[in-house]
């Protein structure tokens, strides 16, 4: 899908809408792979500005955003008991961390917080488990496809919260009794992939 | 867990990519491929050095990059041959042996890419010798945690010092599997798994601190030298 194409989602509205395109457009704005340089070698990709840098951030601002507060709901209404809930309890500060973190870094530049529906997945620890996983990983996959796109003091900013994520998806994944480390590399993936994946878990409030 | 051993021909990258790709992200790796546009899943894919054919296209150019990469080659390598022994051995814990057993073949994997990344420049493996700690289980996980918290450090502290982009992107898709190590261990002995809500770097000389201290190597890595060994038995 070229989601370039879409000129609701290239604009770059402030709409308190956040939705499925507002994300796409922050996807689009991080330089994840939207069909314009489908073709193009590693080494063609935009080097290393504090433009982009901020493109970057804002992506993962709102990662950041969509995490703390999926914790944060979590905590509150998950009914999570031992040490599912110690886990959440830590990892909603983590999170809320990263997003104060992004935000001081961007200053004016930070994305509005959005809102966002988790339905059923922060209600039962069951749920909550299975969701964890998968947003922690994605987490790191997102991150990890951007590393390589940022400034040099940026992604030794960055490469600080992933690796936090990082530990928190084998965390997690010991929890919810699937492999801590599943692979021996974490290949990033653009964030149009990572974007994707997120809209699919139906969270975005839909437009 | 019964999951069977991934053989260092099995840890390719297509079977990466597969893996993440459509394991955590549920899309195709042809999609993925078409839809990537940084430096990021192709140039760690192309060039973690596991795909075929690449072998040849080493990506270390410059000397700082050649260093970093030579550093991490004599750490993967103490690293793997520390829990492919153990086990060998077989005398740790079952949840310990396990864990020895996948992060062993991960190890075994970084060590294969870092030297394709390497290419020529590669150095010679270094020889350890690591005493009782493969068999005793509490000086076993006291040196792994060491080892792999460290070593999240470290590969935080070298990836804002890499030149290439290229190693930049293999690089990070390393050091997040070492904190999912450094975690999983931790969280196996009870010892909290992330501890702070920011992981903070750790320079190479800190590292060779730990490396020293526990007098694993018997041969520094030679490069230089075509000498033959004193002793050749």
């Amino acid at each position: 899908m070229d989601r370039a194409a879409d000129p609701h989602i290239a604009s770059s509205s402030r709409s308190a809408l956040v939705t499925r395109g507002a994300i796409a457009a922050a996807a689009l704005a991080a330089g994840g792979g939207l069909g314009l340089f489908a073709r193009t070698t590693p080494a063609a990709a935009a080097p290393p500005s504090a433009e982009q840098d901020r493109k970057i951030f804002n992506f993962a601002l709102l990662l950041e955003y969509l995490q703390a507060a999926f914790y944060t709901a979590a905590v509150e209404h998950g009914h999570l008991a031992g040490e599912v809930r110690s886990f959440a309890e830590v990892v909603a500060g983590h999170e809320r961390a990263h997003v104060a973190y992004l935000r001081k870094a961007l200053g004016p530049h930070a994305r509005p917080r959005p809102t966002f529906d988790f339905g059923d997945a922060t209600k039962t620890e069951r749920a909550f488990l299975k969701a964890a996983v998968l947003l922690e990983n994605t987490g790191v996959l997102a991150y990890n496809g951007q590393a390589a796109n940022l400034t040099k003091p940026a992604l030794a900013a960055a490469a600080e919260i992933v690796s936090v994520e990082g530990r928190h998806a084998a965390w997690v994944s010991s929890l919810a009794g699937e492999p801590p480390a599943p692979r021996a590399a974490d290949v990033g993936v653009p964030s149009g992939a990572a974007v994707s994946k997120l809209e699919s878990l139906g969270f975005l409030r839909a437009s | 867990m019964t999951e069977p051993e991934p053989t260092l021909a099995s840890i390719d990258v297509d079977g990466a990519l597969e893996e993440t790709a459509g394991a955590v992200l549920g899309i195709t790796r042809a999609e993925l491929l078409a839809r990537s546009a940084a430096a990021s899943a192709a140039g760690a894919i192309g060039f973690l050095g596991l795909s075929r054919g690449s072998a040849d296209a080493a990506l270390a150019q410059t000397a700082n990059d050649v260093a970093i990469l030579r550093f991490d080659q004599a750490l993967e390598a103490l690293q793997a041959g520390l829990y492919t022994e153990a086990e060998r051995l077989g005398a740790l814990k079952p949840e310990t042996l396990s864990w020895a057993r996948v992060v062993g073949a991960h190890e075994r994997a970084h060590l294969r890419a870092i030297k394709n990344l390497l290419g020529s420049k590669a150095i010679k493996d270094p020889a350890f010798d690591y005493g009782k700690v493969t068999a005793d289980e509490s000086a076993f996980l006291k040196t792994a945690v060491a080892f792999e918290d460290l070593t999240a450090a470290l590969l935080k502290w070298q990836a804002p010092r890499l030149d290439s982009r290229e190693i930049v992107a293999a690089a990070v898709s390393l050091h997040s599997v070492e904190t999912r190590h450094a975690a999983w261990i931790r969280h196996l002995i009870g010892l909290q798994p992330a501890a702070t809500a920011f992981d903070k770097p750790a320079s190479q000389r800190r590292m060779a601190q730990l490396i020293d201290s526990t007098h694993f190597t018997v041969s520094r890595p030679k490069t230089a030298s075509k000498k033959k060994p004193r002793f050749t038995g």
